[in-house]
């Protein structure tokens, strides 16, 4: 990503920017207050935003990747009409933290590897993605500072930092500068220095409150294919509910099924994906009843080994970014990734 | 136009193989010919019902048409089976990886088949026997659990028939008609002398049967990098993305469902 001036605004004539523009029409999608926990959704005001958390339950992939998505529709005549849908429509995502924009910049790269999917690429085009860096631990689950996680790689149009009465931002896009362009003044170096303190201050408090990664970060992979064997998988798998909550939660699972849905008078129907587990049992199974990965404590080490072996070395980048999310979905308290390598880490025979 | 969109085809026939398995032949409206290798598979679409893999059962040679044999076991393939002549389905692919024929010219080959593995490895037997000089000796060991679930009959009496295939032929349980071999499908090994070094074996089959044969085959000496595989997997995509078919880091619509062991044996989960 080309690396563009960053620049200065203050909080309010942001948020009364953005609040122009939810009055204009536009959908912003921001973490708010659902029922008793904050979910992504759309805002009517800026008020509305939880900052500093609660964490969101399910990432914002749902607003890319929808947990339920009409790929196609069809007529069923004496010819066949296939009708793809391919849409996207112009939103913000604001307030996105660090460890799922990450998780979204992953995202971007598996959807356009070889077989672009333009399902998910043409919803991605029409987002603007606004993200806010965390200065406090949103909870005791996540550990982002040990995955490398607090600041976004790229995959942002603007970045914000909270500065008190102003928000220091980077820009990720031209679609990010213009959006601000009215507003914005340029950074000066007491501004660079203030960052930085904030940046440094912060730094100290995750590493103090964030559970520890006992391996270093780099030696993940090793980590899972030397212990593939390990008695911890079954050990925690045999307590795996098969409920699948950490595939849901997760900003970088992104396995799905496929269904077909007929009207009742057989002539209409559509094709449509949602996100499916690879911890549900029927994961593998095949239509003769046979499944490929049979146990739990197999499919709990598939999950982990896909984030941090499989594509860990393939993209050379971690695909749990700590978020914490499936630790906390997690009934039986066994899929926390950190916690699994941890274990691995003081039992391997060295 | 995405990759999870299909392309109109039209079923030309059905032929019932046995009580559970049709043969269709297929032809994509557009006119154009599907342009596979043996061994690789289509996304068959059924509106309304779904869409499943299934390995594409003719050599690429005839160039209107192709066929697929169909076990009627899940929803889809139940469907297909009671399609008629004329009917519309959808098709996306061919997918993955076949066999190349490169590494079987000049080749001995020995083709090991169980139940419906058959359908798979009949592309790429029939490749092989429609260019017969350019390929050794050719051995083919099937076997079925019953007489009545061996499919293509009539293509099995040729193979019987023919001078230049050594074909040999197994069921689980007999009946009073039955007189060929009966028992599992590493029973017919000591009816034929290969040579192991000159070899290149091909299984397909049910997962179980993977184990024994490739038991069998480095007991004659086989090296690993000479036995070939053709892995059944739960896809939903076909291209590599939603995670069903995934072998440790592999993904068995992309890198298979054709391996060679030499690569196969280092992955747990394969086998």
């Amino acid at each position: 990503m080309k690396k563009m001036k960053n620049c200065v605004v203050t909080k309010r004539e942001l948020l009364d920017l953005i609040d122009r523009k939810i009055g204009e029409g536009k959908e912003v999608i921001a973490p708010a207050k659902q029922e008793n926990q904050a979910n992504f959704k759309r805002i009517k005001s800026t008020r509305e935003i939880l900052w500093e958390g609660p964490q969101t339950v399910i990432p914002p992939k749902a607003f890319l990747f929808p947990q339920e998505e009409e790929l196609m529709e069809y007529e069923v005549n004496d010819e066949i009409k296939v009708k793809v849908k391919v849409e996207g429509k112009p939103i913000i995502l604001l307030g996105i933290h660090p460890c799922d924009m990450n998780g979204t910049t992953l995202l971007d790269k598996v959807f356009a590897e070889n077989n672009l999917d333009e399902h998910y690429l043409k919803k991605r085009e029409f987002v603007t993605i606004i993200g806010a860096e965390c200065l406090v631990p949103c909870s005791t689950e996540s550990f982002c500072y040990r995955k490398e996680s607090v600041l976004p790689l790229e995959g942002f149009d603007l970045f914000l930092t909270d500065m008190g009465k102003n928000f220091f931002v980077e820009v990720g896009s031209k679609k990010g500068k213009s959006l601000i362009s009215k507003i914005a003044r340029k950074t000066t170096p007491s501004d660079a220095k203030k960052l930085r303190k904030i940046r440094r201050v912060r730094d100290n408090l995750f590493d103090k409150e964030q559970r520890k990664l006992k391996p270093k970060l780099e030696d993940l992979p090793k980590l899972l294919r030397e212990n593939y064997d390990s008695p911890v998988w079954d050990e925690h798998g045999s307590r795996c509910f098969n409920c699948g909550s950490c595939n849901m939660v997760c900003p970088t699972c992104y396995c799905f099924d496929v269904r077909d849905y007929m009207e009742l008078n057989l002539k209409r129907g559509n094709r449509t994906r949602f996100w499916d587990g690879c911890l549900l049992t029927d994961f593998t199974k095949v239509a003769s009843g046979e499944i490929f990965r049979e146990g739990r404590g197999a499919r709990l080490r598939h999950r982990t080994n896909r984030k941090d072996w499989y594509l860990f070395e393939k993209w050379e980048r971690s695909f749990c970014t700590g978020c914490g999310r499936c630790g906390k979905a997690c009934l039986t308290k066994i899929v926390d990734p950190l916690d699994i390598e941890n274990e691995l880490y003081d039992r391997w025979k060295r | 136009m995405t990759i999870y969109k299909p392309e109109i085809a039209k079923i030309n026939r059905i032929e019932k193989l046995t009580k559970t398995e049709s043969l269709l032949d297929i032809e994509l409206l557009s006119g154009k010919s599907l342009g596979h290798q043996p061994g690789q598979f289509v996304e068959v679409s059924v509106f309304g019902v779904g869409e499943a893999p299934i390995s594409i059962s003719s050599a690429p040679s005839d160039l209107a048409t192709f066929q697929l044999c169909v076990r009627a076991i899940g929803n889809v393939t139940s469907a297909l089976c009671g399609k008629k002549p004329g009917d519309k389905i959808g098709i996306r692919g061919p997918f993955g990886k076949g066999f190349e024929l490169k590494h079987f010219k000049g080749k001995d080959i020995l083709f090991v088949a169980g139940g419906l593995g058959l359908a798979p490895l009949r592309s790429l037997i029939w490749s092989v026997l429609n260019s017969r000089k350019d390929y050794g000796k050719v051995y083919i060991l099937y076997g079925a659990k019953i007489p009545q679930e061996l499919l293509f009959k009539e293509e099995l009496k040729n193979w019987k028939e023919r001078e230049d295939v050594e074909y040999h032929v197994t069921v689980d349980v007999g009946d009073e008609k039955w007189q060929d071999n009966v028992g599992v499908i590493t029973t017919l090994f000591p009816y034929i002398q290969f040579d192991p070094a000159k070899t290149q074996a091909v299984i397909v089959g049910p997962p179980i049967m993977y184990r024994f044969v490739i038991r069998e085959l480095k007991n004659h000496g086989t090296p690993d990098k000479k036995i070939w595989v053709s892995l059944e997997r739960k896809m939903k995509c076909g291209v590599g993305k939603c995670g069903h078919c995934q072998i440790n880091d592999i993904y068995v619509c992309q890198d298979g469902p054709v391996f060679n062991y030499e690569k196969l044996k280092n992955l747990p989960e394969a086998i």
